[in-house]
């Protein structure tokens, strides 16, 4: 299942009056995979609540948020919710449940999945970020990435249509960031990713939105976007290393992997 | 993170781990109820000791850490056991209510340290426990490690800006944290709530 | 004061039990009323922070420590229903996950920290709240009420061990009372410090919780009262003063207590003790507990016929001229 998103307009304001977010709109076609960068205090994980239909107070958002073209509004949140799958910037927040098994099996419970077809969800789930035999781990006892794991299978088991992720190799060691990358290659559904990794940006997503003080600045493909330093540098950002070795001079073809950016 | 008071062991692998949670606790509940009821005697407590010790050598958990955590909760035994020596026959009296309460307690000690503390969630829910308690047992059993790691983080946070000893400043440090840490834990559980209803919770 | 194993008796362990067991009952059917759905995951979080906040501990005097026991900071923050939820959880965590108080001392436990604390000490809270408004009379109202729901759940502890013959009252009472005292003033001190912290940081929530209890009818409180109450019967009546009253004493001194005259042949509780049981202490307690029921019943009934019931806003709307069409 492979989803489509539709921004139009979002704004946005916290109760105390800061505008958080002043004029988003964009476009995410299925099976794409879109990077959000920005820097702290953009707005990023606040636009990213509005994906989801989370915000507490709609009375101070103003746009619409379209999800496979139906209109995000409290009577579809139900749905809205099963097709986008949302993972936190915090591991801790996200896993509350005593056990292993318990959280992943929360969202399927909650979607009115019997307990007979509970525990192949959760395996299925498990398998698929790597944790094969964790259900009776207690979330306290696990390191970091695999907290971050759990909190992937728990979106997955879901079967969401639509992935959008809140800094998710934020405190992971090299090998944790490693294996997660690896794994959000392999899966299928379109992925919204918001990170300073910028890195994983170029190898993961083919287009970018730069987020600054709640606009949109720019959008397009990552490696042109990414490329332009005097761009990243204005919204305190940085080219990444990455591309530092190679210097596109005018429109590029966008490489499918970074082997083939590298060997052009 | 590991703290020596916690349930360090329930995830060992034993015959008594292997056995189902709802049997362990009935047969700790009876086990201390016996304990209670029964007319005390040497007999009885040297029963209950040759079984418990039993248990505790057929289910792999570390006789130093059981003995560790009888030490550490001994004193609260003890403080409420030395009102009894002031009354006639107090010395035995003492005597009985220390050994009964030791003995209940490695009892529940082992309990908690051969059963997943999920399993025990799922028997309180048979149990008929309120929904709403079992909801907050569960998220109070999840958060109190990382509270207490934040709590520690705070603490040593202010030490290394601490140069005097006074009781005013303890009570001032304490004081501080505690109101930091309720008020990130109030931000912390509405991030919780954010990440319930993003999975369907109502 | 968490009361381990091995201290209580049987008849007191099963009837705090089952006044426990009544009030949980009570507060989890009244928590989802008074607590907005979107404050469920604090009430877990509140209890995670009582827990954590517990393990430190602070200087009382001379070698002494006391811990936050937290009933009346839940109950502020939560509201009472919550609050007995959240610090009933607290003990039952520290009980089987780490062997800290007594399972079949949970009973009592619950009673003294959780239900006369929490409800008890929330009561005295709004009453001189409303005494003393605004901001710093509510501080002053958290410090007072933090204080005396400590000593006063510290003096049925007390109850509890001397009913259940482990520490004569003599002894339990002055030890417990006495040292909560003083365990109770920092219990006010943290108390009231974090309630200020929030009132500068977080005042909504404080707003809140006024908000949704005030809305409340509040007719819990009266069950509620009436499990303290029947506690209280139970676990301290036994040991009121035996020394006799104010006009029997005048009696004895002036030579006319044998004067008094029967008139009833036989009443059916003489002496506030109840035919046939021998102990003198279960006698009294179960005595006054029958008597707090039917003073209460009797109560209820009057208070019901002479007090016209309130008609919700719809019917009175519906009784006006305008409505019925005059």
């Amino acid at each position: 299942m492979i989803g489509s998103l539709r921004v139009e307009k979002l704004y946005y304001h916290y109760s105390d009056g800061t505008v958080a977010i002043k004029s988003a709109s964009f476009c995410v076609e299925p099976g794409e995979c879109v990077g959000l960068i920005g820097p702290n205090g953009a707005g990023k994980s606040t636009l990213l609540l509005h994906l989801n239909g989370l915000l507490p107070d709609d009375s101070h958002a103003r746009g619409e948020v379209y999800v496979d073209g139906d209109r995000i509004t409290p009577a579809t949140f139900d749905a809205v919710r099963r097709k986008v799958g949302l993972v936190f910037q915090d591991p801790d927040d996200q896993l509350f449940c005593p056990s292993v098994f318990e959280d992943v099996a929360f969202g399927p419970r909650q979607f009115g999945l019997g307990d007979g077809k509970l525990k192949e969800v959760v395996a299925d789930a498990l398998a698929m970020v790597g944790l094969q035999g964790y259900e009776k781990r207690a979330p306290h006892r696990l390191s970091g990435g695999e907290k971050r794991r759990v909190c992937l299978a728990g979106v997955l088991a879901c079967e969401p249509s639509i992935l959008v992720l809140d800094e998710p190799t934020s405190n992971l060691d090299p090998r944790g960031r490693r294996e997660l990358k690896a794994l959000l290659k392999t899966l299928p559904s379109t992925k919204i990713i918001a990170t300073h990794d910028l890195e994983m940006v170029v190898e993961l997503c083919s287009r970018t939105i730069i987020l600054d003080k709640g606009e949109i600045v720019a959008m397009g493909p990552t490696v042109e976007l990414l490329s332009n330093e005097q761009l990243m540098l204005a919204h305190g950002l940085e080219r990444p290393h990455i591309l530092n070795h190679r210097h596109p001079h005018g429109p590029i073809e966008q490489p499918a992997t970074l082997h083939e950016f590298r060997s052009a | 993170m590991h703290s020596h008071f916690s349930d360090t062991y329930s995830h060992l692998e034993s015959p008594i781990h292997r056995l189902p949670a709802s049997f362990k606790v009935a047969a700790a509940l009876l086990i201390v109820i016996t304990l209670v009821i029964a007319p005390p005697s040497p007999i009885t407590f040297c029963v209950a000791g040759f079984f418990l010790i039993m248990v505790a050598a057929a289910s792999n958990v570390p006789g130093i850490f059981i003995v560790k955590r009888l030490i550490f909760l001994e004193p609260f035994v003890l403080g409420v056991a030395v009102l009894t020596l002031f009354q006639p026959h107090g010395g035995i009296k003492f005597l009985i209510v220390t050994t009964r309460s030791t003995l209940c307690i490695a009892t529940l000690v082992l309990l908690s340290n051969t059963t997943a503390f999920s399993d025990i969630l799922d028997v309180l829910k048979r149990a008929k426990v309120p929904g709403l308690m079992i909801t907050t047992i569960a998220l109070m059993y999840r958060y109190l490690f990382v509270l207490k790691d934040e709590s520690a983080r705070m603490r040593s946070a202010r030490a290394c800006r601490t140069f005097t000893r006074s009781h005013r400043h303890r009570w001032h440090t304490l004081a501080t944290v505690l109101g930091q840490l309720f008020v990130r834990s109030v931000a912390r559980a509405e991030r919780i709530y954010s990440a319930m209803c993003a999975r369907g919770w109502k | 004061m968490h009361i381990p194993d091995g201290f209580l008796d049987p008849k007191v362990a099963i009837s705090s039990g089952i006044l426990s067991a009544a009030g949980i009952a009570l507060a989890a059917r009244k928590a989802r009323i008074e607590l907005p759905a979107r404050r469920v995951p604090l009430m877990g979080l509140a209890a995670a922070f009582v827990f954590a906040a517990q393990m430190l501990n602070f200087p009382v005097a001379g070698g002494t420590s006391g811990h936050l026991i937290g009933a009346v900071l839940c109950s502020v923050l939560l509201g009472p229903s919550a609050a007995v939820l959240v610090v009933s959880s607290v003990l039952i965590v520290q009980c089987l996950a780490f062997g800290d108080g007594g399972v079949l001392a949970l009973g009592a436990n619950v009673f003294n920290m959780a239900i006369v604390s929490s409800v008890g000490g929330y009561a005295i809270y709004r009453g001189l709240h409303r005494l003393f408004p605004g901001p710093r009379g509510r501080l002053l109202a958290v410090a007072v009420a933090s204080w005396v729901a400590t000593v006063v759940a510290a003096v049925v502890c007390a109850g509890q061990l001397a009913l259940s013959g482990t520490v004569p009252w003599t002894v339990a009472l002055p030890a417990m009372a006495y040292v909560h005292m003083l365990i109770g003033v920092g219990e006010a001190i943290i108390t009231t410090l974090v309630i200020a912290t929030i009132a500068q940081t977080k005042p909504e929530l404080l707003d809140e919780s006024n908000a949704v209890t005030v809305a409340g009818r509040g007719r819990e409180f009266v069950f509620y009262g009436l499990i303290i109450a029947l506690g209280l019967a139970l676990f301290i009546s036994p040991f009121a003063s035996k020394w006799p009253d104010g006009l029997d004493r005048v009696a004895e001194s002036f030579g006319f207590q044998h004067r008094e005259m029967h008139l009833l042949a036989s009443t059916p509780l003489n002496d506030y003790r109840i035919p046939g049981i021998h102990s003198v202490n279960l006698a009294t307690a179960l005595a006054v507990a029958l008597g707090t029921i039917v003073v209460f019943g009797l109560g209820w009934g009057l208070a019901r016929i002479l007090v016209p019931a309130v008609k919700p806003q719809s019917e009175m709307n519906a009784d006006t001229p305008e409505a019925s069409g005059a």
